[in-house]
């Protein structure tokens, strides 16, 4: 039975700095032009310390607060994001902006297309400030594996530890930021709550189809999704109500109409399902710990607590995952040849010689390791047993999460099993170690369900996150527990 | 039953006519200056997303439909990865699980069934040029939608091939989805024959269907003068030759995955219906129809249903005609008239062909006046009505004039009535022509047949 939730007409947080912030600009009392002035030259020094952007785009920031100002001086609709300070993950195109996924090899590329997610999120009055750091297109949890040349952003809560990934520069700028600011960021196993988690801050992975991918460089198609980050969960609804929607340019964007997010929701007993495995061993112990506490205090405040088990999610996750994602992803990557964009490399020999040569410089190891696996996946011979097996245990797990929501309304995990690792130990990880940290994260992902991440603690001085999960378009009751988790 | 002696499977790609690309909506006709019709999209810039042409998914299903394959209920598309420069994304979305259509047939006006495969929906590559230091890419053929339609090894002669393209190539008109002035027919043909084994060999890229039958013919006499292995060619159009590419020891591995980006297309019964009614009566049905019902000529029949235009008019005509006549008009006359000028069927005014046949239904003109007509018709249009009585071209059946016209002749051409006389038949229809062109092809040939012979029998 599908959860009603009423609205209360009522806003939904004390907190809420953006929402006022907005208020202020769209009443003249604030100067857009002044704010994001302040704004650019705080993220300036900011990024000196933590290296979160690839491209900033000042420029283009103070030219839209200045149109975002003049509209208000004319009494002008300014929208609903006026004069608040964007950054986008370096996948997501804008027209005319250096926009490289974080890789090498698209070093220069200015593409010809902005991406709908940052078109509305413009139309809504907001400033874009600069493309933030990343894995390269988004093949990495750690954003360590970033192009040549290209920055590796530092947590500020600890800066010998790494800000998670994929969108670690989104995370990094969004928990730094002293200014308004809302980060458009991308998740394709895991890349918006593993990072919003390690830098204590809100992440929202929207059901896949919910924000248009128009624009978005692709790591894997299937499981591409955009989605914002911000410093409280409002923040993060009123970014999504801006960006989601149907976009013709999109055939797998939805149709489903639009909530306001941002509207505070009132709802009977909410039942949460603790997810048994990801208590299980592999964790840390103060991990665990805190997400138990915060789910003890979301039964405080009227949730009903229950357990549930996802066997098949939990133990075939996993690989199921890095198949899809590394088949669909060698194929995209392999228009990165040097001939029409990016990189490019003197002419010399055939036509193999030079794209390997260019593709050989220019990709990082883990592209070129997710080419390799993504490609041998999908070959005659293998392709039966990894490429198509992996997409049918993706409709069972689809199915164990359809099952475990016809008894509860979301699900409860920790975020990822521990805190923001050092980047001396991430150097010591093998590729396996590495992709078993999105244990937690995968399940969502590959089922396509809206995920967010909660900061509910913090654990040796790092932060720890909360994940809920609810079912495919059942954004509003993410929020709706969030902002009670965060009131609690 | 007997091994054939050749084998031949078609693999033929087919470029649709369609305002606008597969994926994208750049048009597919217009500039041609290179790159210039070309996008983000068909030019695989990153970030871009493929939008399928619900067109073209139509067109697809109306041939599917026509030739009889079985549709599947769920379209889907798939990338076929392979580096390639005219390759924009260096993978190409095409079909490869579940095609538009399996099966189906095409039978040839011998009456013999060409059993299909398969029959689907891809993009096509961009363009290449090479130059004598490099080579350059044209994207504005990038994304150009194509149906790729897969013989079984069904045909035994290049004769039997090109039959086949033409009775294609009829459907393609019929459904108007191929233009052949604009669009391209390419094809890949496997050939083999009993006297080596049957081993195949794969001759890539044959462009335009007269160009497939010579290079049958000649991969065939090929494979008789030497050893034969398995392995690709390609076919040397100037030259006329086929000439070796690469071995083929195994398949190609393309590494196949569905493309996400293209959601599944639904092919509902209703949807099917709403198609099904598009779909034309074909032309092996049409001739059929014609010689049952309407008793003409099975080879007028085949010969004038083969081009759209010209079987309604047959059809239009006949209801108002005699069929016998108009399919013979129409067939000798017509279609030779319009080889002689260049013109299109539709190019000769119906309403004066209605003239025409009038005139000679009622015997008021004679063949001979009738053909000097229609071929007058495809210069320029005037009323043939009109014109045989301003220029007095009615038929003659005056037997006084004729007698005298006879008499004229045979004076003239002593030599042909002593012929006569003397058993040789064909001295009378050399009178008979004499007598005819005195009279300007006016008179009437059964009138001038009665007189001549009373004449020289009495």
């Amino acid at each position: 039975m599908r959860l009603t939730l009423k609205n209360s007409g009522t806003t939904m947080s004390n907190k809420a700095m953006l929402r006022n912030y907005i208020n202020e600009i769209r009443q003249g009392n604030v100067s857009a032009e002044e704010a994001l002035k302040k704004a650019i030259t705080s993220a300036q020094s900011l990024n000196k310390k933590f290296h979160f952007f690839t491209t900033p785009t000042y420029d283009l920031a103070a030219k839209q607060a200045h149109d975002i100002q003049h509209m208000v001086q004319n009494h002008r609709e300014p929208g609903t994001l006026a004069g608040v300070a964007v950054s986008v993950k370096d996948a997501l195109c804008i027209s005319g902006i250096e926009s490289c996924a974080g890789s090498a090899i698209l070093k220069g590329y200015k593409p010809l297309i902005t991406a709908t997610a940052v078109t509305k999120t413009i139309n809504a009055g907001g400033c874009i400030i600069g493309k933030t750091a990343q894995d390269e297109f988004g093949f990495g949890g750690f954003s360590v594996n970033v192009g040549h040349e290209f920055p590796v952003p530092l947590n500020p809560h600890d800066t010998t530890r790494s800000c998670g990934g994929s969108s670690g520069g989104a995370a990094c700028l969004t928990a730094a930021a002293d200014f308004p600011h809302v980060a458009i960021a991308e998740s394709t196993g895991g890349s918006i709550v593993n990072p919003a988690a390690f830098c204590g801050v809100v992440g929202l992975c929207p059901t896949y189809g919910r924000v248009s991918r128009f624009g978005l460089i692709d790591y894997a198609n299937s499981l591409d999704k955009i989605g914002p980050v911000g410093k409280n969960v409002e923040d993060v609804a009123l970014a999504l109500s801006v960006m989601a929607g149907h976009d013709q340019n999109d055939a797998t964007s939805s149709t489903l109409p639009v909530e306001d997010y941002a509207k505070h929701a009132t709802a009977n007993k909410i039942r949460v399902g603790v997810i048994k495995e990801s208590f299980g061993e592999g964790s840390d112990e103060a991990v665990r710990e805190n997400v138990r506490a915060a789910i003890n205090k979301l039964a405080d405040a009227g949730c009903k607590i229950t357990e549930v088990t996802l066997p098949t999610t939990y133990t075939y996750g996993i690989p199921s995952y890095y198949l899809i994602a590394m088949s669909e992803a060698s194929t995209n990557l392999s228009r990165y040849a040097g001939i029409l964009y990016g990189a490019s490399e003197p002419l010399a020999g055939g036509f193999r010689d030079y794209f390997s040569a260019v593709r050989t410089k220019h990709f990082g190891t883990e592209a070129k390791r997710r080419i390799l696996l993504g490609t041998f996946a999908r070959m005659t011979g293998w392709r039966d047993q990894y490429y198509t097996k992996a997409l049918q245990v993706r409709q069972l797990i689809i199915k164990e999460y359809q099952h475990a929501f016809s008894t509860v309304d979301v699900l409860a995990t920790p975020t990822m099993p521990f805190i923001a690792p050092k980047f001396s130990e991430i150097k010591d990880m093998t590729p396996l170690q590495n992709y078993m940290t999105d244990i937690l994260t995968v399940g969502p992902n590959l089922a396509g369900l809206p995920h967010l991440s909660v900061p509910c603690a913090q654990a040796k001085g790092m932060p720890v996150g909360l994940l809920l999960t609810a079912p495919h378009f059942r954004e509003d009751l993410l929020f709706h527990i969030g902002v009670m988790h965060e009131q609690a | 039953m007997n091994k054939p002696d050749v084998i031949i499977g078609l693999e033929v790609h087919i470029q649709l006519k369609s305002r606008s690309k597969l994926f994208c909506p750049c048009p597919t006709t217009g500039d041609d200056e290179p790159n210039t019709r070309v996008c983000p999209t068909c030019l695989g810039h990153p970030g871009s997303k493929p939008l399928l042409n619900k067109a073209a998914v139509d067109a697809a299903v109306r041939l599917a439909l026509a030739l009889s394959s079985q549709i599947n209920p769920v379209l889907n598309f798939s990338r076929k990865q392979y580096f390639y420069p005219d390759l924009a994304k260096n993978y190409q979305i095409t079909q490869y699980e579940i095609p538009v259509g399996n099966h189906g047939n095409i039978t040839l006006a011998n009456g013999k069934r060409i059993d299909l495969m398969r029959l689907h929906i891809e993009e096509d590559p961009a363009a290449l040029t090479h130059t004598s230091t490099t080579c350059l890419i044209d994207y504005n053929r990038s994304g150009i939608p194509l149906i790729e339609l897969v013989t079984e090894p069904a045909m035994h002669s290049p004769d039997e091939a090109r039959e086949f393209l033409n009775t294609l190539m009829t459907i393609l008109g019929y459904l108007n989805i191929f233009n052949p002035d604009e669009g391209v027919m390419k094809a890949d043909a496997n050939v083999s024959i009993a006297a080596r084994g049957y081993t195949r060999v794969e001759i890539k890229n044959i462009l335009g269907f007269k160009e497939i039958e010579r290079a049958l013919t000649f991969e065939i006499a090929r494979q008789r003068a030497h050893e034969v292995v398995r392995e690709t060619r390609g076919w040397d159009a100037a030259a006329g030759q086929t000439y070796r590419m690469r071995a083929k020891e195994k398949e190609e591995d393309y590494g196949y995955i569905f493309e996400p980006d293209i959601p599944s297309v639904n092919i509902s019964q209703e949807y099917l219906n709403s198609i099904r009614t598009t779909v034309p009566e074909l032309p092996s049905a049409k001739a059929e129809r014609w010689v049952q019902t309407l008793h003409i000529d099975p080879t007028d029949a085949t010969i004038i249903s083969t081009e759209l235009a010209l079987a309604e008019r047959f059809e239009r005509l006949a209801q108002h005609h005699s069929a016998i006549l108009v399919a013979r008009w129409l067939r000798r006359e017509l279609l030779r008239v319009l080889n002689l000028t260049g013109k299109k069927v539709n190019d000769v005014a119906e309403q004066r062909l209605h003239e025409l046949f009038d005139l000679l239904e009622k015997k008021t003109i004679t063949d001979k006046i009738g053909q000097q007509l229609i071929e007058e018709l495809a210069k320029k249009e005037f009323s043939p009505k009109q014109r045989v009585e301003e220029q007095n071209l009615g038929a003659i059946g005056d037997v006084e004039a004729i007698k005298h016209a006879c008499a004229e002749e045979m004076e003239k051409n002593k030599q042909a009535v002593a012929d006569y006389k003397a058993g040789e038949e064909k001295a009378f229809h050399y009178l008979f022509g004499q007598v005819m062109r005195a009279m300007k092809g006016k008179a009437k040939p059964d009138v001038i047949k009665q007189v001549l012979k009373n004449i020289l029998e009495g």
